[in-house]
């Protein structure tokens, strides 16, 4: 009789599952050894640093692919044999040499926390060695493309990774030192000026980053994916630098006490986008979709992050918000040929989502906040049923409703190009500026909404419903006005997103896209603002440039949930008042027991 | 009458099917207050599970013979199934039991995402509908009625004698057994369980367990049944599935069993009578949903809740 | 058996009971409370304080009686009552962990600010003006029970007495004419139960009534005006401290033993552990 392949199949899986939990069990033991081993031995911070670093600068020279992959040359001259050409080194192989030079010249600085700044030095470097060496080993077939293959030689990607864990190793040799506090009493014009080249900074590292690995156009190109992160993870480590010795954290205080002129800035510093490298038709385009995302996500935040109720329905409004105004721009194939001005048509969205916002909410009143999940849910797919199948013709089903004029004001198009002052616009870009108006506004909503009375009542449902009521919340009300605000955003923004796409189908509005929104408030951060701008950009910008992982897209976007409410439910941007709270704390990942208060005391409202 | 009996028996048998996934989300919403999104989901993939040890584990001379064929489909789905349930359990939502609200419940979504997308992604064909083969047990009962016949399939009424039979046992488990009563114990107080020396973990954990091995027992019957799955099984009857348990009171095991038929009629009555037909079929489960809520929030067999300050 | 309040009445309970599912928590408990005066509330554990409270905040909804509060019966909803002015505290802490102790203070105004959602939106000028009259109260008030210097710290991150004292001001910024504290005391060292006394009288002084629970009989018999004894859902004895110490039933209804030792005794529970007449899986009404 024939074995069925499943056996085998089988067989080596379990192989493969021991083989894997023997590796993780050995890199834990290891850790621990180290980490011990080290941890008494304070005077090997130096001999460490320079020692990865000299690793580092050695990775950067050694090749890094032994011969051109499938899909062509491996960017940034990887391939380039030894040490013929110290100074051509470009890209990741020069983020790896910065690094390693960094790290050997910053252990003879003195008065800096070396271990807190290696270590984000290193972690930064590990990312740029995984990524540049596991892309290779994938794409390229084997480890033939990374070490040695007829009479090539390379193993760059092997040495840097080596590197990166000396450097990181560097923090376990003796206390982390305590983040540096510095002085926030600065005068005005010094304050003003640091914010302006702190914003200005950060204004061209996006532009670099959108169009890193670029073609002309902005758009993708085969290796945009890894050349990409490279980017990021190294921007990361140097971040993570620049926090170790206290600059960021001041940078935040000084913002905090300039509010105003911080916030100008920053709106000044996004509409500069388009003046930038990245001011390309391809990335407007994507930059309105991130800020239509960004604007319905914050609304959602009202919902999620400030009153705790987890709704997963959302897109849902968005669609609400866009098929109205697509009914009310004139386009052919709308129900009603009614031409409504842009400004009445976005509010009549806002006003029409926002309340089935408050019908979505209603059962709050009776139901518990569980349970009010799958009602959300249910809600989202009852709107897409009802997309889908053309109730009332409102939203034409299957054909969806196309055509939908572009907006229009005083005679400008918003979807054409045009010129300031000599310099070229790409077309898109009154999109994008109205929708950074759209942005701004929506945050100042969220900004003002939760530093006031209702706010305050909100947080304090998410914490204790019990005792929010006690306190003389009339909690229901709270919650329908939550989700009746959120739905209203994220109609405004619908109805934005209408014009733009010009074609409006149901499939844009599905259960996906409730996770994705969901996933770009939890992983910027639930509660904050620019948390749900980073998470918006990160959960847009990352399948442009990763084309190859496009399927993959949902199953990291379910890990990716998974692993931060496990390790870091603050999100990338912790709330202020968690901010405040880790100011003090010594690791970076922060130790879940102290981000974990229950909202009741166990089994007291059960 | 004949169409009205028909459906009301596809109704059923649907009924039967929640019901049983319905057991899942109750037991583990009754101990530790999480809706399990993801519960679904390990419904769906031991059906994929069945189909492959249908396919791949089972040789193919024995393909044909359902006396063995079935009993091997259903130990590979019950194992797939409890094994996902446990590692969920251990990993994702256990290191959240003291979190926020939340945390679990994002969890939990995430959880359903990742395994529906793993599936669609590395399961040969499973981008698609995939069949499974209906190489036994295809025996059809044609009974005659004014008007017409009814028809019923053998794996429907499998369905719902399995779901029946289930769910009376379980209900003898809990109020019998040394474990059943730990497991309501830890429901009610986890803390004064523990001080009674039950182990809320290993409580806990058994409930996955139970929970689990009734989706995989489902997964088989539903595989058999209807002949096709594909990665969207999970979260359709996932949906109706916890509707049924909240229906029916969270907790409760006749309320789960109840909610599921109830809930199947409905949907079969919904698309055959009701305006929209089957494509608003949803829509009428969830006003029902609301309604009982909204009248009774504890569901129909639910104790209610009380507020301890 | 009421025996007649010393002032004029600001809470009255009239034959309240509750029943769930088939057992009786309370039943007809009747209770006076007169302006500015501190009622004490003892028992022993599951004897029903708790549920009575429950009952007064509007948390339940008692199966027979009402409550008034200067002659208006008070609605069941706890949101309402609070706003019609009874704050209480929770025998298990219940502040909003991750908000500062400020902004814990700044939720109890809730009910006393009026700005609506448009004015949330705009903060206009009288907006502000009402945002920061709170924020005065609520430091006020912080500094009254002691925490102006904490103001900034998350509640969570608070002693455990420092919680019980947020609690108090929490409560009191919803300027109620009457607090009920939950044992305010439990689990507090001999100082801090001094220091908690001292407070509720200072509270009596700002011409609040006050109703407390507490396990602790000396600290009861010290602190109050007048003290209620329930016992089995009844309500067994009650009058001036003195008279309650010494009436033979109390001390019955406490094992049979001097005072003392029935404090000892007594402390060695706490309420919802407890075996006897709390209900806890047949459910309620609520």
């Amino acid at each position: 009789m024939n074995i069925p392949p499943g056996w085998s199949w089988l067989g080596q899986f379990l192989l493969y599952v021991a083989a894997g939990l023997l590796v993780i069990w050995l890199l834990v033991t290891g850790y621990r050894a180290l980490a011990r081993f080290l941890g008494g031995r304070p005077g090997l911070v130096r001999p460490l640093a320079i020692a990865g670093g000299v690793l580092a600068v050695v990775g950067a020279l050694l090749p890094w692919v032994t011969f051109p992959l499938n899909d062509g040359p491996y960017p940034d001259l990887a391939t380039l044999q030894f040490f013929d050409a110290p100074f051509a080194v470009t890209g990741f192989r020069l983020f790896t040499l910065i690094t390693g030079v960094a790290a050997i010249a910053l252990s003879f600085v003195p008065r800096i926390p070396v271990r807190r700044v290696l270590r984000a030095l290193g972690l930064g470097l590990a990312g740029v060695a995984l990524v540049n060496t596991i892309f290779p080993l994938i794409d390229g077939g084997g480890f033939g493309a990374i070490t040695a293959a007829d009479g090539a030689f390379a193993f760059g990607g092997i040495v840097t990774l080596v590197a990166s864990l000396v450097l990181f190793f560097v923090s376990k040799a003796g206390d982390l030192e305590p983040l540096p506090r510095w002085n926030t009493k600065v005068p005005r014009l010094v304050a003003y000026a640091a914010l302006l080249v702190s914003f200005l900074v950060l204004l061209f590292a996006v532009a670099r980053l959108l169009n890193s690995g670029s073609d002309s156009g902005g758009g993708s190109t085969t290796y945009s994916g890894p050349i990409f992160l490279s980017l990021l993870v190294f921007f990361a480590g140097l971040f993570g630098a620049l926090h170790a010795i206290g600059f960021a954290g001041w940078l935040s205080a000084v913002s905090d006490d300039h509010k105003l002129f911080s916030v100008l800035v920053l709106l000044l510093a996004a509409l500069a986008l388009p003046f930038t490298e990245a001011g390309t038709d391809y990335w407007m385009t994507i930059a309105a979709n991130i800020g239509v995302y960004a604007a319905t996500a914050i609304g959602l935040n009202i919902v999620v992050g400030l009153a705790g109720l987890l709704d997963l329905g959302y897109v849902a409004f968005l669609g609400i918000g866009a098929f109205v105004a697509a009914n009310l721009s004139g386009a052919a194939a709308a129900e009603f040929h009614i031409h409504l001005p842009f400004v009445v048509a976005a509010l009549v969205s806002a006003t029409v989502a926002g309340v089935f916002g408050a019908i979505v909410g209603s059962p709050t009143l009776r139901v518990r906040g569980d349970y009010l999940a799958i009602v959300t849910l249910a809600f989202g797919e009852i709107f897409k049923k009802a997309a889908q199948n053309n109730i009332g013709g409102l939203t034409g089903g299957a054909n969806a409703i196309p055509g939908v004029p572009p907006i229009s004001w005083f005679g400008a198009s918003f979807d054409e190009s045009f010129t300031i002052g000599g310099v070229q616009l790409p077309s898109g870009v009154l999109y994008y500026v109205l929708i950074i108006v759209l942005v701004s506004v929506v945050m100042l909503v969220f900004a003002n909404l939760k530093n006031s009375r209702i706010g305050r009542a909100w947080i304090a449902i998410r914490e204790d419903e019990d005792a929010a009521r006690a306190m003389g919340i009339k909690t229901g009300q709270a919650k329908i006005l939550a989700f009746l605000i959120g739905a209203t955003l994220a109609g405004l923004a619908g109805s934005v997103f209408a014009h733009k796409t010009s074609t409006v189908a149901y499939d844009s509005f599905q259960f996906p896209e409730s996770v994705t929104l969901l996933a770009a408030v939890i992983l910027g951060g639930m509660g904050t603002i620019p948390g749900a701008v980073i998470g918006a950009s990160l959960l847009l910008i990352l399948p442009e440039k990763l084309r190859d992982f496009s399927d993959y897209r949902l199953l990291l976007f379910g890990l990716a949930l998974v692993l931060i409410m496990r390790f870091r439910p603050q999100g990338i941007v912790p709330d202020r008042h968690r901010r405040a709270e880790l100011a003090g704390e010594a690791e970076g990942g922060v130790p879940i027991e102290e981000l974990n208060v229950p909202d009741s005391p166990q089994g007291a409202t059960r | 009458m004949a169409t009205l009996l028909q459906q009301l028996t596809s109704g059923l048998v649907l009924g039967a099917l929640i019901a049983l996934i319905a057991l899942g989300y109750t037991m583990v919403y009754g101990i530790i207050q999480l809706i399990n999104f993801a519960h679904g989901e390990v419904f769906m993939v031991s059906v994929f599970g069945a189909l492959a040890t249908y396919k791949w584990f089972i040789p193919q001379s024995w393909q044909g013979t359902w006396q063995i064929a079935l009993p091997c489909m259903l130990v590979g789905a019950v194992l797939v199934a409890v094994v996902l349930a446990v590692l969920m359990e251990r990993f994702a939502y256990r290191p959240l039991r003291n979190a926020p609200r939340l945390a679990p419940l994002i969890t939990a979504l995430g959880v359903s995402v990742m395994l529906k997308e793993f599936v669609r992604n590395f399961f040969p064909g499973a981008t698609a509908a995939v069949s499974v083969p209906r190489a036994f047990v295809d025996k059809a009962i044609t009974f005659a009625v004014p008007g017409g016949t009814v028809v019923i399939q053998s794996t429907g009424i499998l369905l719902v004698v399995v779901s029946i039979i289930g769910a009376v046992l379980l209900q003898t488990y809990i109020t019998r057994s040394r474990m059943g009563r730990a497991m309501r114990a830890t429901a009610q107080d986890p803390d004064t369980a523990r001080l009674m020396g039950v182990d809320p973990n290993r409580t806990i954990v058994l409930t996955f367990v139970i929970g689990g091995a009734l989706a995989g027992l489902a997964a088989v019957l539903y595989g058999i049944h209807i002949n096709t799955v594909d990665t969207e099984a999970g979260f359709l009857n996932g949906i109706f599935a916890f509707t049924a348990a909240v229906l029916g009171g969270v907790g409760s095991i006749k309320g789960a069993v109840i909610g599921g038929f109830t809930i199947g009629v409905i949907k079969t009555m919904a698309g055959q009578y009701f305006p929209g037909g089957t494509e608003y079929d949803l829509v009428w489960i969830f006003v029902l949903l609301i309604v009982v809520l909204v009248f009774r929030p504890q569901g129909l067999f639910g104790e209610p809740e009380r507020v301890r300050a | 058996m009421s025996a007649p309040a010393t002032k004029a009445p600001v809470l009255v309970a009239n034959e309240v009971s509750m029943v769930f599912g088939g057992l009786t928590a309370l039943s007809n408990v009747s209770l006076q409370l007169g302006e500015g005066q501190i009622l004490g509330l003892i028992g022993p554990n599951g004897a029903g304080k708790t549920t009575f409270f429950n009952c007064l905040t509007g948390l339940y909804t008692p199966t027979t009686g009402s409550v008034q509060l200067r002659g208006r019966v008070l609605p069941h909803d706890p949101a309402s009552v609070t706003v019609a002015g009874v704050a209480r505290t929770f025998q298990n802490i219940r502040l909003f962990p991750s908000m500062t102790s400020l902004e814990n203070v700044l939720v109890g105004r809730h009910a006393r600010m009026s700005q609506g959602p448009l004015a949330s939106l705009f903060h206009g000028p009288a907006y502000r003006r009402g945002e920061a009259d709170a924020r005065t109260r609520a430091l006020e008030l912080l500094e009254f029970v002691g925490l102006a210097k904490v103001h900034d710290e998350l509640a969570r991150n608070l002693p455990y007495g420092d919680q019980r004292r947020l609690e108090i001001a929490r409560a009191l910024a919803t300027d109620p004419s009457v607090l009920l504290l939950d044992e305010p005391t439990a689990g507090m060292n001999p100082q801090e139960t001094e220091a908690t006394r001292q407070l509720i009288f200072a509270i009596r002084e700002t011409g609040v009534a006050v109703v407390v629970i507490e396990h602790d009989t000396k600290f009861i018999f010290s602190l109050c005006d007048h003290v209620s004894v329930l016992v089995q859902g009844q309500l067994l004895v009650e009058g001036a401290p003195e008279v309650v110490r010494d009436d033979p039933r109390v001390i019955e209804a406490y094992l049979g033993k001097p005072p003392d030792e029935v404090e000892a005794e007594v402390r060695q529970y706490t309420e919802e552990a407890g075996p006897d007449t709390q209900v806890k899986d047949t459910g309620g009404n609520q």
